[in-house]
């Protein structure tokens, strides 16, 4: 890594248009130590005035920390600040805001119940002057477009609209440095291109610099002039963003080849964002001076997951348009695989911009550059011709052995995931990837088709009969929501009149903006919210909406999107909260057996891998996804006929996102219906054998993956018919 | 019309006293305390207020010393609930056995100093409100301006939004640079000083001497006039008159030879406050993190 | 996180004896504040603990009575673990006592039969008075999402004049006065068959039953707490409600049913002191057992055994403080001592873990 730091470095100092000007910010060797944790280590940042600089990382990467470092919020250890040359202290936020530094925090910045121009001028010192604060709201506004009432309670505004007035309140102050942290995470596609052209016109027409940081490469490659990369505290690679692309922003961030479905992931909202307005795109890419042709590279490698999608189509029109699935999208890899190996063996280059774009074009399996032994070496370990549901795949349990074989050993169980997916078919493959408990016998329905997708996996590419297999024979609808109806406790509507079915071994993709009765739904399914109207049925049985513990008792699982706040509970054991929806499981009479309470927990932390040191550790002390392991555990291990997954990999790092999908994979495979609600695109695309958008708490659009364009995609979440 | 004059002026007076703590009460809850200790902060001002009239042989001396008392237990409060983070609750109800312990231990006979009264001519001989609103001890005018002022800085000055901010969502407070505790802890101080002077006020202005535990609950009924008024300074002030008249009618309705059960007098303000909050739940909701000890970085 | 994990036990250790000094430093502080005013306030500090020493643990007597105020103490104070650790706080024990107390006056003094049947059945008709006074703000707040710290303690005023009220009035509780006596506001004395039998003289401690009761309960408690499902989704529920309600919890039922509970205990208490040493209902019955039997919960911090030792010292302070008359220093002494241990006992955690926090309260930052 260290090497290609280097020529990185070289790299950027020679293309780099405006590097001869004082930084407008420089961080030199900022250090900060948190107990043993290293948030930061010797961390050099250094940006240019009038540009916008892209901070890319992972979570717990260090670039929160040291953007707090930055606005005075965290002292650091050691290093120095610069800004405009001139060394300087910042020891608290009122300092940073007198050097012009202004930050729009990821959360908890705007006080619901108060109005907007209380809000804007909240954080100031001086008088409070109402009249000057509302005049300032509407100047400013008017100024960048971000036109927001100054005597709305914030509460009753959207979270675009709290968003521009985040936007204001930091605008209001005429910073020098403008910091945005994760700041479209809650936002439409329309109101993320609303934001980067103010930011666009802030720093071109008001020679004013940005920092955004995000670990959403599409939102770096499409927004930013240069982009630093940050990794475990340290700064892996500084980049002009017009001599990059995802795959190398990708690598960079993660430290090696993804799988297609980490990829995925990180990639955000990439295709969504610059298809549906590649004019406007290109424009702006034009106005940052960008070579042509390096745009041209950045929109083939934007554009390859559509390319996928209508490959996809094309195949499934061929052998008679299914109505499925994942087989089909993986189909067309397949065909194109073994052009492309390959190039892909040469290791993508990050600094060939040619061979990149090739590898654009089909995205999965360009990333897999060890996927040709990979096929071998399955097939070595175990009978690939037998039916996932009866392997016992001990290798393959514990991912944590490396297979010594493999050139990229950083995090062993992606091995299993390259193996998987060198066929590009990820769940075909899935079931010779770690085969958890989901998959025993007890799974009835599924197991007619499971012999059939195990073929790919095991032999290879084609994939025509088992799509139409599937689609002869539809499974069992295991949830079924009508026309449901909810009311906020506030008195605001979440649900109007959703519908949607989810069948058994189906992974239910449900897209949509953050806000739009996702939650409401998730909370449907946890038995926390009653129904004005409508049903769920559950395996054909209505199921009564509201009456705890009613929708587990009838075979829901849910795996909250806040699982440190809902899932789980910090302050008792693991052990209790592996056994929490369950407690009669290890009870006798209305006395839980200890004994039994332990050897149940032992059980499934080694079942499903769960690195802990015993039952008996408090849950707080888990990491985030251990923690996440622990209650999808708890929820597998009820049985359930239907999985809920709430943004499943949020906040977690690569290897947790890694086990994740592949849990929720194995567990279609095994039979459960699976509901994932995510507000992550690729996610939904990557796993999804259907897709449903939701929209202001209605299903407003349904395709088979196959189908998906994209574009129509976008326009649904954000509520355009489409 | 000469009861109701009289009836008037009775609840009033009786208000007053109630009216000082509930401008503090409410200050402190807008910030985010649910101040149990009002009433240790009452009688401590009442008492402090006392002796030291008694010993200086001036009333203007003993008020002083009543808001120094007040301001000594909101101190101690201040500390413990929003430096070390312990329930508020507790801190109160704690404090509120200790003043009355030691109010009650230390009590010895004073000579009784009252302040003057202040009529304001012309105005006093007004029918029904004249002897209600202008003919009082003259501590009591002191409301006039600080009812404003109360006002002016929680809804207008920047310490009144950063307060209300800190009571309303501390995290988000803080992320903006606002020391909530600090805040907090300020608001309670004002709230002492406030109640220290209602306590002082009943001790000196109203009744002259200190007897043991004479606020008798005045404290809890400052807090249901902040729930009944629904954390809103007008609601707070109507609730103290309201629950003023109570107080008067249940004295002066025997004598007047109106017979109305004074239990139910007493319990009124409770159940007033109980019922307000009970039917007008959306209108009467309390700031977001009211009581809630705020420590950073738990969410 | 791992090394979070290794550093814990390490924190821990060094955290313990500096806590250690802590809680000595700080009961040091309290004593010496309260022997100050005895001193300044012109009496013998010496005298006034001897009194206190006499009239709470010299002598079977004085151990009788310190045991006989313990007891409601602990009776309230295992209500309040119960409703704290399903995450509910309740601070209106006083007039949950005090309805307690009522009811059970009323069933003990109306209600006809044997008197071992009356006496039951008075002590079930404390209990249920004061659950039914805790179920007011219970279903406040399920209905209506009213504040449960609010309402239980506006509910405890009310309590005392509804106290008042029945205690004025012929037809309800005051004493039937024979011939022109003037007639205080109290109950009439229930009858000797429906008093606790109490231990007798022997071995000169002399005790009222209750306390094995008492002791019954707090045992019986801790049980339930740590082993059975109840317990376990009680403490899922103070833990976090919505995880709890997410795995099947019914917080209504469950949270409502805790605070009834704590309600039930109080007024039990109120019940036994009723039927146990005061024998006649009066709206000084509480006399701030339900405030302190709180303090003695918190002082426990919530641990039902741990409650134990400090009802016992609480109730020693209050049987101690009846003896102080004798050397002229007033009883409020011991409210006084009592408000300053509580603050002497909640210092020292606080102040440990504010310490505590500072550091991993900074590395949230982290990401």
């Amino acid at each position: 890594m260290s090497m290609r730091l280097s020529t990185e470095n070289s790299d950027t100092g020679g293309t780099a248009t405006n590097l001869v000007a004082v930084p407008a910010v420089e961080l030199t060797d900022i250090a900060k130590r948190f107990g043993s944790v290293v948030a930061c280590d010797d961390v050099c940042l250094s940006v240019q005035r009038g540009e916008i600089h892209g901070l890319l990382g992972q979570n717990g990467a260090g670039k929160s920390t040291l953007m707090k470092i930055l606005t005075g919020l965290v002292a650091p250890d050691s290093g120095r600040i610069a800004i405009d040359g001139e060394h300087v202290e910042i020891s608290d936020p009122l300092v940073a805001a007198k050097l012009g530094i202004s930050m729009v925090h990821q959360h908890f910045s705007l006080v619901g119940r108060m109005r907007v121009w209380e809000n804007v001028t909240l954080g100031e010192r001086g008088r409070v002057d109402r009249d000057g604060a509302r005049r300032v709201v509407r100047e400013v506004g008017d100024r960048y477009g971000l036109t927001v009432d100054p005597d709305a309670v914030v509460e009753d505004l959207t979270t675009g609209e709290r968003q521009r007035v985040e936007l204001v309140k930091c605008l209001r102050r005429d910073p020098d440095l403008l910091i945005l942290d994760e700041p479209t995470s809650v936002l439409t596609l329309a109101e993320s291109r609303e934001l980067f052209s103010v930011l666009r016109h802030v720093t071109q027409d008001e020679n004013k610099t940005v920092i955004l940081i995000s670990h959403k490469l599409d939102e770096i490659l499409h927004a930013t002039d240069r982009v630093t990369i940050m990794r475990s505290g340290a700064v892996v690679a500084r980049k002009d963003t017009a001599h990059t692309d995802v795959r190398e922003l990708a690598r960079e961030m993660v430290g090696r080849e993804l799988s297609k479905w980490t990829a995925a992931t990180a990639v955000g909202t990439l295709d969504s964002l610059t298809t549906p307005t590649s004019d406007p795109t290109d424009q702006d890419l034009a106005a940052q001076d960008l070579a042509a042709q390096d745009a041209a590279a950045q929109d083939a490698a934007a554009q390859d997951l559509a390319a996928q999608d209508l490959a996809a189509q094309d195949l499934a029109a061929q052998d008679s348009a299914g109505q499925d699935s994942a087989d089909q999208d993986l189909a067309e890899p397949d065909a194109k695989e073994p052009a492309l190996t390959k190039t892909n063996t040469e290791e993508p280059a990050a600094t060939e911009p040619d061979a990149e774009q090739q590898d654009a074009a089909e995205p999965d399996t360009a990333d897999q550059n060890p996927a040709e032994p990979d096929p071998a070496e399955p097939a070595a370990e175990e009978p690939d011709t037998a039916t996932p549901v009866t392997i016992e795949n001990t290798t393959d349990q514990n991912p944590a052995e490396p297979e010594p074989a493999e050139p990229t050993t950083e995090e062993p169980d992606t091995e299993h995931q390259g193996t998987a997916e060198d066929s590009a078919d990820p769940d075909p493959a899935e079931p010779e990837a770690a085969e958890p408990e989901a998959a025993e016998p007890e799974a009835a329905e599924p197991e007619a088709a499971e012999p059939e997708a195990a073929e790919p996996a095991a032999g290879e590419p084609d994939t025509a009969t088992p799509v139409t297999a599937e689609r002869e024979q539809p499974q069992e609808v295991r949830l079924s929501i009508k026309d449901a109806h909810a009311t906020g406790r506030d008195g605001r509507p979440l649900l109007r009149g959703l519908s949607l079915e989810v069948r058994a071994g189906e992974i239910l993709g449900l897209a949509g903006v953050e806000g739009n009765g996702q939650a409401a739904l998730g909370d449907l399914l946890s038995s926390l919210i009653e129904l004005d109207s409508g049903t769920v049925q559950v395996c054909g049985t209505t199921v009564k909406a509201g009456r705890p513990g009613a929708m587990h008792a009838a075979g829901v699982g849910v795996v909250p999107e806040d699982r440190h706040v809902s899932g789980c509970v910090l302050d008792m054991t693991v052990a209790e909260n592996l056994v929490m929806a369950d407690i009669g499981e290890v009870s006798r009479g209305s006395f839980v057996n200890p004994r039994r309470l332990r050897a149940r927990a032992g059980t499934l932390i080694e079942e499903f891998d769960i690195a802990v040191p015993g039952p008996d550790t408090p849950m707080r002390l888990l990491s985030g996804g251990n923690q996440q392991k622990v209650v999808l555990a708890r929820e597998l291990a009820a049985r359930p006929k239907v999985l809920v997954v709430a943004q499943p990999t949020r906040g977690l790092d690569v290897g947790a996102i890694e086990y994740m999908t592949e849990r929720i994979y194995q567990a279609a495979r095994s039979g459960i219906a699976i509901l994932l609600i995510s507000t992550e695109l690729e996610e939904i695309l990557t796993l999804s054998h259907r897709v449903a958008v939701i929209h202001r708490g209605a299903i407003v659009g349904e395709m088979a993956r196959a189908e998906v364009d994209p574009e129509r995609l976008g326009m649904m979440m954000g509520g355009q018919a489409a | 019309m000469e009861n109701i004059e009289l009836m008037l002026a009775s609840a009033i007076r009786l208000a007053i006293p109630m009216a000082f703590a509930a401008l503090g009460e409410w200050i402190a809850e807008r910030a985010g305390t649910l101040n149990i200790s009002v009433e240790a902060m009452m009688l401590g001002g009442a008492f402090s207020a006392v002796m030291g009239a008694s010993v200086t042989g001036s009333a203007e001396v003993g008020l002083l010393c009543g808001i120094a008392a007040g301001l000594l237990i909101a101190f101690i409060h201040a500390c413990f609930s929003h430096r070390l983070t312990v329930n508020t609750y507790v801190v109160g109800l704690t404090l509120n056995v200790l003043v009355l312990g030691l109010t009650s231990f230390l009590l010895v006979r004073t000579v009784p100093i009252q302040t003057e009264k202040l009529t304001i001519p012309v105005l006093a001989d007004l029918p029904v409100i004249g002897p209600a609103l202008f003919d009082q001890r003259w501590p009591a005018y002191l409301l006039i301006l600080l009812i404003p002022l109360g006002y002016w800085l929680v809804h207008r000055s920047r310490w009144g939004l950063e307060a209300r901010a800190s009571g309303e969502s501390p995290q988000s407070a803080d992320v903006t640079g606002i020391d909530v505790n600090k805040r907090r802890r300020q608001a309670l101080m004002i709230c002492g000083v406030l109640a220290g002077l209602g306590g002082a006020h009943l001790a000196i202005a109203e009744v002259g001497t200190f007897n043991q535990n004479m606020t008798a609950g005045r404290g809890y009924l400052v807090i249901a006039a902040v729930i009944f008024g629904g954390w809103t300074l007008r609601g707070t002030l109507a609730g103290v008159l309201v629950f003023g008249a109570a107080d008067a009618m249940r004295l002066a309705l025997p004598a007047l030879g109106y017979e109305l059960n004074p239990q139910l007098l007493i319990a009124t303000p409770y159940l007033l406050a109980l019922l307000a909050m009970t039917f007008f739940a959306k209108t009467h909701r309390g700031p977001g993190a009211l009581g809630a000890p705020f420590v950073r970085g738990i969410t | 996180m791992t090394s979070l994990a290794t550093r814990l036990p390490a924190m821990f250790r060094l955290s313990s004896l500096g806590t250690l000094l802590l809680y000595v430093a700080s009961f040091a502080v309290a004593l010496t504040l309260a022997t100050t005013l005895v001193t300044l306030s012109g009496h013998s500090m010496s005298d006034t603990v001897l009194a206190l020493y006499q009239g709470s643990l010299e002598g079977g007597a004085s151990i009788g009575l310190t045991i006989d105020q313990a007891a409601p103490l602990l009776m309230v104070a295992i209500g309040a673990i119960i409703c704290a650790r399903a995450g509910i706080f309740n601070i209106g024990q006083e007039g949950q006592v005090l309805i307690g107390g009522m009811t059970g006056a009323a069933v003990g003094l109306f209600l006809p039969g044997p008197g071992w049947l009356v006496l039951l059945l008075t002590l079930v008709g404390a209990a249920l008075g004061g659950a039914l006074w805790a179920g007011v703000p219970a279903a406040l707040f399920y209905w209506r999402k009213v504040d449960v710290v609010i309402s239980t303690l506006l509910m405890v005023f009310v309590a005392t004049q509804l106290a008042f009220f029945a205690v004025n009035r012929d037809y309800l509780l005051q004493e039937s006065g024979t011939g022109g006596t003037v007639l205080s506001s109290q109950s009439d004395l229930i009858p000797e068959a429906v008093q606790l039998p109490r231990l007798g003289e022997y071995p000169d401690l002399n005790v009222s039953l209750y306390v094995f009761i008492v002791l019954g309960f707090t045992l019986a408690v801790t049980l339930l707490l740590r082993y059975s499902r109840w317990g376990f989704r009680l403490r899922m529920l103070g833990h976090n409600p919505i995880a709890a309600r997410r795995n099947g919890v019914r917080a209504g039922a469950l949270g409502g049913g805790a605070l009834l509970l704590s309600g039930g205990f109080a007024g039990l208490a109120g019940g036994m002191m009723l039927t146990g040493s005061v024998f006649r209902f009066q709206p000084g019955l509480a006399d701030n057992v339900g405030w302190e039997g709180l303090l003695v919960a918190l002082v426990a911090r919530n641990h039902p055994l741990l409650a134990i030792p400090v009802a016992v010292f609480f109730g020693a302070l209050r049987a101690g403080g009846g003896f102080l008359a004798s050397t002229g220093v007033p009883r409020y002494l011991v409210s006084i001592v009592t408000a300053l241990l509580v603050l002497a006992a909640v210092f020292p955690a606080a102040y440990a873990e504010i310490r505590r926090r500072r550091r991993p309260a900074t590395a949230v930052a982290g990401g």
